[in-house]
């Protein structure tokens, strides 16, 4: 990296770190530190919102699955605007009405202590532990591409982090986010304005398109239903809809980002901008990686894009194996480039046989690549059991900093530091503030002053900071512990989402009987990851309709115990 | 606290115009989605 790149991607992080801490500086009450004295404007909230969700990986892997797989994922985003408009219907007036710190608070008014109790731990138990993964996961696919050393880069995320976490509490993290975000979307879009002008002179974006579209790549709707198959347009609305209702609407290191609203109004909005943003920004990350892809048709792509263990195969008595595959590879990719060509020329004379001829070419030439490729990752596995084997997370920043000038290639890192770090700090502060509320202040300090609250809100910060980074430093010993945390998570939220929406929508449902259904369902949940090839995205709405149907089953079994019973009307 | 601050406020009372544009942009967003996927098939 050059010292342009190191001046651009320091500075940048540098000034929105201070920045961030010299504008929160004076925090100094509870309703400051963990709501941002409700003065947030839509437009922060809606960037806090959007930069909470968007995690470095977001921009390391999204161009990559592109790249690979196409733009099909795009439908997974489908049912969030749907979740944005019932959230903001629903969601959003009663969290004000009452005044509540974390969305948990809300269960004890209308179940009872021992069902906000099990939503919050259920969220603290995986929250906690994915967020040493959103430190660890773009911190070796920095290590691998740049060099850096791997426990330097995820001390100085965490480490960064809790500074200005600890410092501005939740008035921080949304200052900082704003910035971040800003770094994020424009850095994206001058990387998609700069992927075009890198492709050969005779290649225009529409003719990249007609390449992008022939070999698959703008797979963007799927109409076909099919239960087990993760992106398809059903999948999406539906099981995307209530994922996002149980992450925005129940997880508190989003529900944390808009009860900090100047009014219901102003938080509306943030999560509206948010349904509205969202779907084109994951569009433009996607067409970054499709753009990337149609790059490599014209110029030739590594055979394995994790270059740090490609060295270790050539390092090693695979070598000639390897090198044979890479002889493959390098003749299929010409094959592919002549087939390109072709069909830009077809394209451009409209000769549609020409195109269709050209681009079947393309496609053969595409199931030589991908199966060099695959054997590729064999041979990588032969020689580091338990790595994994999946590159695309490596294509997008494997381009950059091969591909992009000097000064960019900074800008770039920044994007992906800020993503990091953006994601990060909402997860530390939503940690911090359910501990704080549903835990400490609840159960074991009720009637401690408001500083004490506040000091008590620091230290666990850095108490969870120095979880996350502990748990990304042992992940570099346990690779697979990464997918299985990943998967833990995704299995939680159809649970804590089933509790809300019993709460919310079932008037009639009772405390005791909504416990002991959450408790089932989660092990059921459990059962069918084990057991079932379903998709992970039908948890949430086979765990939520568990929870409210098992609640009306075991309702008349359990003695009733509401306390919103004593409430007057 | 009544037990009115605890139940959610009826659905769509205000606000339908922002809700119906959110939805909008979706239901445009997914056509033009489609025509780009079958006309670059």
């Amino acid at each position: 990296m050059s010292q342009l790149d190191w001046a651009v991607l320091i500075g940048t992080i540098a000034f929105i770190v201070l920045y961030g801490v010299w504008k929160t500086r004076k925090t100094r009450n509870m309703s400051g530190y963990l709501k941002a004295d409700n003065t947030e404007r839509w437009w922060m909230m809606g960037l806090a919102i959007m930069a909470t969700q968007a995690s470095a990986i977001t921009f390391l892997s999204t161009p990559g699955q592109a790249f690979e797989d196409g733009m099909r994922f795009i439908q997974f985003y489908f049912g969030l605007p749907l979740a944005m408009v019932v959230l903001s219907a629903t969601a959003i007036p009663i969290y004000y009405r009452l005044k509540v710190y974390t969305a948990y608070e809300y269960l004890e008014s209308r179940f009872d202590l021992k069902t906000r109790s099990l939503a919050a731990m259920l969220f603290l138990l995986q929250r906690g532990l994915s967020t040493g993964i959103t430190i660890y996961a773009p911190a070796i696919i920095l290590s691998a591409i740049l060099g850096w050393n791997l426990t330097g880069t995820i001390l100085f995320i965490g480490v960064v982090v809790i500074f200005y976490t600890v410092v501005g509490g939740a008035k921080a993290v949304s200052q900082t986010q704003r910035l971040q975000m800003a770094v994020m979307l424009g850095g994206m879009l001058v990387a998609a304005v700069v992927v075009v002008r890198l492709l050969p002179e005779q290649v225009s974006f529409p003719d990249a398109m007609v390449v992008a579209g022939k070999l698959g790549k703008l797979n963007l709707v799927d109409l076909s239903f099919n239960p087990n198959d993760r992106y398809n347009l059903w999948s999406g609305l539906i099981g995307g809809f209530f994922l996002a209702l149980s992450y925005f609407g129940t997880d508190q290191s989003q529900v944390g980002r808009y009860l900090g609203g100047e009014t219901i109004a102003q938080s509306r909005l943030g999560l509206l901008m948010n349904g509205l943003v969202k779907v084109p920004m994951q569009f433009l990350i996607l067409m970054v990686g499709v753009l990337v892809f149609v790059f490599y048709q014209f110029h030739q792509p590594p055979l394995y894009f994790n270059q740090q263990q490609a060295a270790k195969v050539m390092a090693s008595e695979a070598a000639p194996a390897w090198r044979q595959l890479e002889q493959e590879s390098t003749t299929a990719f010409e094959q592919k480039r002549a087939a390109a060509l072709a069909m830009i020329q077809g394209y451009k004379a409209g000769d549609d046989a020409a195109v269709e001829t050209a681009a079947q070419q393309a496609q053969q030439a595409e199931v030589v690549r991908k199966e060099a490729r695959l054997q590729a990752q064999e041979l990588v596995k032969s020689q580091n059991n338990g790595v994994n084997l999946k590159d695309t997370d490596y294509v997008f920043l494997t381009f950059v900093t091969q591909q992009l000038p000097t000064g960019l290639v900074g800008l770039l890192l920044a994007v992906v530091l800020c993503a990091a770090m953006g994601s990060t700090a909402s997860a530390f502060n939503s940690l911090a503030s359910t501990t704080v509320v549903d835990v400490y202040k609840r159960s074991l300090r009720p009637n401690a002053s408001d500083n004490h609250y506040v000091q008590a809100s620091r230290w666990f910060t850095v108490g969870w900071g120095a979880v996350s980074i502990l748990f990304a430093l042992f992940a570099q010993q346990l690779e697979n512990l990464i997918q299985a945390v990943n998967i833990l998570g995704s299995l939680f939220y159809g649970t804590i989402l089933g509790v809300f929406i019993a709460a919310f929508y079932f008037k009639t449902l009772k405390g005791n009987a909504v416990f002991w259904a959450a408790v089932l369902t989660q092990a059921i949940i459990f059962l069918l990851y084990y057991f079932t090839p379903i998709a992970y995205l039908w948890y949430n709405l086979i765990g939520c309709a568990l929870v409210v149907g098992l609640g009306y089953l075991l309702q008349p079994l359990l003695p009733p115990n509401n306390t919103s019973a004593a409430l007057t009307d | 606290m009544t037990k009115g601050d605890i139940d959610p406020p009826p659905f769509f009372k205000k606000w339908s115009s922002m809700y119906w544009l959110v939805l909008a942009v979706l239901a445009v967003l997914i056509v033009v989605f489609y025509l780009i996927t079958v006309s670059y098939r």
